[in-house]
């Protein structure tokens, strides 16, 4: 039977394979797979062992973590675990209470201190629309006076092929589906059937591949105001949520806000941060 | 005109009352002894009423389980007392300030989604910390802003000023009010809640749902303070009141933890994701509410 299989379809994931993968991916990302997801896991990565032109699982693995050129393909093994559905102006509640509640709050604290500086982070960025679109509200509530202050809005991910697409800046209609009209002339040059940010954003920004499993690195970004951190701790298992969120609070300035996705949940994973409901979404508040 | 405002509503002889027999139900239902049968009778007094609890408690908001109710009697036992209570509550403010016509923008309409939305997250929240409000906490959410539906009827523009001012300035609607008209809800509800002879609890909830530690009722006043500000975090606002917040450093958070209620174990993050679903459940009590209004008016 299997051997029939196999000729034809992809080889199956043996149930030992799976935990070795599992957990030579966790150990490199903290990305984790429990068992529940083996098939996702699977699909992914049988795109990766036609790629490779290995014949199962098990070879692959031995790749991973035996070849010389398994960095890059870790790279690309990260590229195909972690999905990509993002767009501009995603959770319009999130986005207005960090444009009408948390920036100005911050800005105007910024102001009496004397010092215009912002420095906001899309942590797990994807292909861009995050960043750029933390870019256009900052535009938006700045207006010319965006000249005066030291603007630098940080966005990483783990997937090159990602960050690829993010420096590319070039998004389709669909991406673009919540942006208000005015936004969209504003901000966004047609190009055939595409669009790109304007430089004047994108020159706000700087991209940069960052696994946060690598918590030297992680520890550098620091001095945030703003940290959007949206739809990547469902990745990670619950230790690996602790650390890196634990992580996030000491990124972040004294007054400053996390974002995480709409309907994620930090109530066993820290109680660092102060929940504070905004009309429509929450955030939390590093006091 | 400041104080004004509030001697001209005190001394309107035309208010608006509450029917007879709501006011008698309410007084019924804080008897310990009060029999079914003594409140379906009290009920049938008004017939038209009687007629509108009925169609309420077979719409699919409160029906439990087959088969249709036909007697008041059968609704206490099958729907219990507390909600026969709140439905005759409902019914009779809603037939004094009625929502109006469907159209979602009305003020009148953000009015009632507002207070039907703070009563019925109340009534989550009573669940959740076993608080055992027997049905207080969503009279009390539907009553608790009862003041403004007056200062909207008799002072319109000067409300208006106030809900723009609360935009403007980014605070508080009382605050506002208290700049604008001179007064506030809570004082006007409060009165109301006196001349029409409600319970004590409700009095109490009118006056101090925005600082409750000076409530007699501390409980309860609290429990709609909390439930009053998750509405308008969901977007159940009336009048500017985009106001955000820390839950954890309410007033009433802090009584609510004092008194031993359990405040600490609620998982705030999902309760939230819980309660997103609320506009659905608003929409079908003022459904189930109008429901009952164009059968009645059909009927005639
Ligand atoms: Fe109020
Ligand atoms: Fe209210």
């Amino acid at each position: 039977m299997n051997e029939l299989k196999t000729s034809e379809a992809p080889s199956l994931m043996t149930d030992e394979t799976f935990r070795l993968l599992r957990d030579f991916i966790y150990e490199h990302s903290g990305i984790y797979f429990s068992d529940a997801k083996k098939t996702q896991l699977e699909n992914r990565l049988t795109l990766r062992l036609k790629a490779t032109n290995l014949g199962d699982f098990d070879k692959y693995y031995y790749l991973l973590k035996y070849d010389p050129q398994a960095d890059r393909e870790l790279r690309c093994l990260f590229d195909s675990v972690t999905t990509n559905e993002t767009s501009f102006f995603r959770s319009p509640p999130q986005i207005q209470s960090f444009q009408e509640k948390a920036l100005p709050e911050i800005m105007a604290r910024r102001e009496e201190q004397g010092e215009k500086i912002l420095r906001l982070w899309s942590a797990g960025c994807s292909t861009g629309d995050e960043p750029y679109t933390m870019g256009i509200v900052t535009k938006e509530l700045l207006q010319e006076r965006l000249a005066q202050w030291d603007v630098k809005i940080w966005g990483s991910d783990i997937s090159e092929k990602a960050l690829k697409s993010a420096r590319a800046a070039t998004y389709s209609e669909y991406t673009l589906r919540s942006v208000p009209p005015e936004i969209k002339k504003k901000y966004f040059i047609a190009e055939r059937s595409q669009y790109r940010v304007v430089d004047e954003i994108r020159t706000l920004v700087e991209l940069q591949c960052l696994n946060f499993n690598d918590s030297k690195r992680v520890r550098l970004m620091r001095g945030f105001d703003i940290i959007f951190c949206r739809n990547v701790l469902i990745y990670f298992d619950d230790a690996a949520k602790k650390r890196f969120v634990s992580q996030l609070y000491d990124n972040l300035n004294p007054g400053g806000y996390l974002f995480i996705g709409h309907s994620e949940s930090l109530h066993n994973i820290s109680r660092a941060f102060k929940l504070v409901h905004f009309p429509g979404a929450l955030g939390y508040k590093k006091e | 005109m400041n104080d004004s405002v509030f001697d001209t509503i005190r001394d309107i002889d035309d208010l608006p009352t509450l029917p007879s027999v709501a006011m008698e139900v309410m007084s019924l239902s804080r008897k310990p002894d009060v029999s079914i049968k003594s409140i379906s009778e009290c009920i049938y007094q008004d017939p038209s009423l009687a007629a509108m609890v009925l169609k309420m408690a077979n719409s699919a908001f409160y029906r439990r389980g087959s088969g249709a109710i036909d007697t008041l009697h059968r609704a206490i036992l099958m729907i219990g007392l507390n909600e026969i209570i709140n439905i005759t509550t409902s019914v009779s403010i809603l037939s004094i300030f009625p929502p109006g016509d469907g159209q979602d923008e009305s003020v009148r309409r953000m009015f009632w989604n507002h207070c039907i939305a703070t009563g019925l997250i109340a009534r989550h929240i009573d669940k959740k910390l076993a608080m055992k409000s027997m049905g207080r906490e969503f009279v009390g959410g539907l009553l608790h802003d009862i003041g403004k539906i007056v200062l909207d009827q008799y002072f319109h523009d000067e409300f208006e000023e106030a809900r723009a001012f609360s935009i403007d300035v980014d605070c508080p609607m009382h605050e506002a009010e208290q700049e604008v008209l001179g007064t506030t809800h809570m004082e006007i509800g409060h009165f109301l809640a006196e001349k029409w002879n409600l319970p004590g609890y409700l009095a109490d909830i009118n006056l101090h749902h925005h600082h409750p530690s000076a409530a007699q009722f501390k409980d309860i006043t609290s429990l709609i303070s909390i439930a009053d500000l998750l509405a308008k975090a969901r977007e159940f606002s009336f009048g500017g009141d985009r106001m955000s917040f820390v839950l954890a450093d309410q007033e009433a958070w802090h009584i609510l933890k004092q008194m031993g209620y359990p405040v600490h174990f609620l998982d705030l993050e999902r309760f939230t994701f819980e309660i997103e679903s609320i506009g659905d459940e608003v929409k079908s009590y003022i459904g189930a509410l109008s429901e009952t209004d164009a059968r009645e008016s059909a009927n005639e």
